[in-house]
């Protein structure tokens, strides 16, 4: 249907004005939220991920699409909510305290967001205190930290210590990343998975949530 | 032959007595003298210390006044967070152009008027007057890319590539400018190989590289060498699309991350003295001895002879001694010239 395709196309070039209007025009001709998500944003956005793995696509046409993809959403959430429709699963994410470094963050939560996922993005320099009660309040499913600089990532084993010391932990998965962190790392602190890069992390997102 | 004399003769393609040894030490320096990196950064008494202290005891051929990339910004009156024991930040929410009208009004701080810029100008001078002629004084300046990014705020940056190329070169021009004369005091002060900084460039892609950065880089580079300046690119993260342009601009050293094979590198630079790029956390930090004497060994098979040994990136806190002492045995043991071992 062409205004699957429009969608899809405005997505993928990073064009707001055409995501935004062709959203519109789906709505108006009847399809749902969900159709628009599954069958453009979805795809379109795999495929930005597929061309920033294959250094095609680089940080400008990611944050492009993912702003294509945010003025889409700002009409089907509305649409979704009022309808009692799920969002989609619950991701938290955020740059551990210290750290103020965010765009690989931004990266994956715009993809997250992109693959359909409900991303509570908390920021940069957020305390372990602050994912604590993000889990409490929003009930994820993954909690996905990343740290730019090897100072910050010990705040990584402090958080989930945090999650353990208020009964959470078995709650949720959590995922880590970033320029230093590895998979000893992560086995190390009691993460649940590590990703090295953007794409990674939407995969590992996707498999810990249908393995749930 | 003396470190000083070793880098030169390596960026001027003379024969050298063993191969050079220019890891990048930050925080790794500051822990040797037991001082908080938020002291390190401020006082560039401190600063000296420690790089003459790291310089003596793994035999590292250059001092450096690299210490965080927020000195210029810090002295236009950008937000810059201060932490106890970890390089400054920038808080991207209040970044000094999150309205691009601001730039109209910048005025090039004065490097020697008393701020964080003229910290740096200190250590410069104090190197030069506790080395001497020893080991080479490399002075830092931020590249066109990352010091723009500091300014506006990574993530805006990116976008305004696209939505606002105009903006941007205007944006390059005015920084471009402000490091040619930081660049200029701190060759006053006895700096003689000049360090630029530029972590953002390797996000932009090769397009907007070639359209925008490169001949901002460009401008910058020749401006350094008209000064008489040796210059050494450091580009973090994955330059693997823009090697041949990192090729053509003329930088006397080129520094790789990890993660750019250095084979590639060399089929790209076929005459450029390569540095690098032993993994800094994966191998130098987490790895054994032989770890890293296999990755120097893979390197140096990769770059050839114009080659210095070093690690993709800043040499990190904790790194084991037994490591740094592994890199520098093999810089020590080995010179070029199909990688002759020396007695």
């Amino acid at each position: 249907m062409s205004l699957i395709k429009d969608l899809y196309d405005a997505i993928l070039v990073g064009d707001v004005k055409k995501a935004h209007s062709a959203t519109q025009s789906g709505i108006d001709a009847g399809l749902g939220p969900m159709d628009l998500i599954q069958q453009s944003m979805v795809p379109a956005m795999d495929e930005v991920g597929r061309l920033f793995e294959a250094e095609e696509y680089f940080v400008p046409e990611l944050l492009l699409a993912g702003r294509a993809m945010k003025s889409a959403m700002e009409l089907l959430r509305p649409l979704m909510i009022a309808s009692g429709q799920k969002l989609g699963t619950r991701i938290v994410i955020g740059t551990v305290k210290g750290d103020l470094h965010d765009i690989g963050k931004n990266i994956v939560a715009s993809m997250l967001e992109g693959s359909g996922f409900e991303v509570i993005d908390l920021g940069a320099d957020v305390a372990p205190e602050k994912f604590v009660s993000a889990v409490k309040e929003s009930d994820p499913r993954v909690v996905c930290m990343s740290a730019l600089l090897t100072v910050t990532m010990p705040a990584m084993r402090t958080t989930i210590r945090a999650l353990e010391s208020a009964g959470l932990r078995h709650r949720v998965k959590v995922l880590i990343g970033g320029a230093p962190v590895t998979s000893q790392y992560a086995a190390e602190i009691g993460a649940d998975g590590y990703s090295e890069n953007a794409s990674g992390a939407v995969k590992l997102v996707k498999e810990v949530c249908s393995a749930a | 032959m003396n470190s000083r004399e070793r880098v030169l003769a390596m960026i001027d393609r003379c024969p050298v007595d063993r191969i050079p040894f220019m890891p990048i030490t930050m925080m790794f320096a500051a822990d040797r003298i037991g001082v908080k990196y938020g002291q390190y950064v401020r006082d560039y008494r401190l600063l000296v210390e420690a790089q003459l202290h790291t310089a003596e005891r793994f035999d590292i051929d250059q001092v450096s006044c690299i210490s965080d990339p927020a000195r210029e910004a810090a002295d236009l009156g950008a937000e810059v967070r201060f932490f106890d024991d970890q390089p400054p930040a920038f808080d991207e929410s209040q970044a000094l152009l999150v309205d691009k009208k601001t730039l109209a009004g910048l005025k090039i701080p004065d490097p020697l008027g008393g701020g964080r810029m003229h910290d740096r100008v200190k250590a410069a001078a104090l190197l030069k007057e506790r080395i001497g002629g020893d080991r080479i004084v490399e002075g830092w300046i931020e590249g066109p890319c990352g010091q723009a990014a500091n300014l506006r705020g990574i993530n805006r940056l990116m976008l305004d590539f696209i939505d606002d190329p105009a903006f941007v070169q205007d944006l390059l021009d005015f920084v471009v400018e402000m490091e040619l004369r930081f660049a200029r005091a701190q060759a006053e002060a006895g700096v003689e190989l000049m360090g630029v900084g530029d972590p953002a460039s390797s996000l932009a892609g090769p397009v907007i590289f070639r359209q925008m950065l490169m001949p901002a880089h460009k401008k910058l580079v020749d401006g350094l060498k008209a000064m008489g300046l040796r210059t050494r690119s450091h580009m973090c993260g994955s330059t693997k699309r823009i090697l041949k342009e990192r090729g053509e601009l003329g930088y006397d050293i080129i520094d790789l991350d990890s993660m750019v094979p250095l084979s590639a590198a060399r089929m790209n630079i076929p005459g450029g003295v390569l540095l690098g790029n032993v993994a800094t956390v994966e191998v130098l930090r987490n790895g054994s001895v032989q770890d890293v004497i296999d990755a120097v060994t893979q390197c140096t098979r990769d770059a050839g002879d114009l080659y210095i040994v070093g690690a993709g990136c800043e040499v990190p806190r904790d790194t084991p001694e037994e490591n740094m002492l592994a890199l520098l045995e093999f810089a020590r043991s080995h010179k070029p010239g199909a990688m002759t071992v020396v007695a």
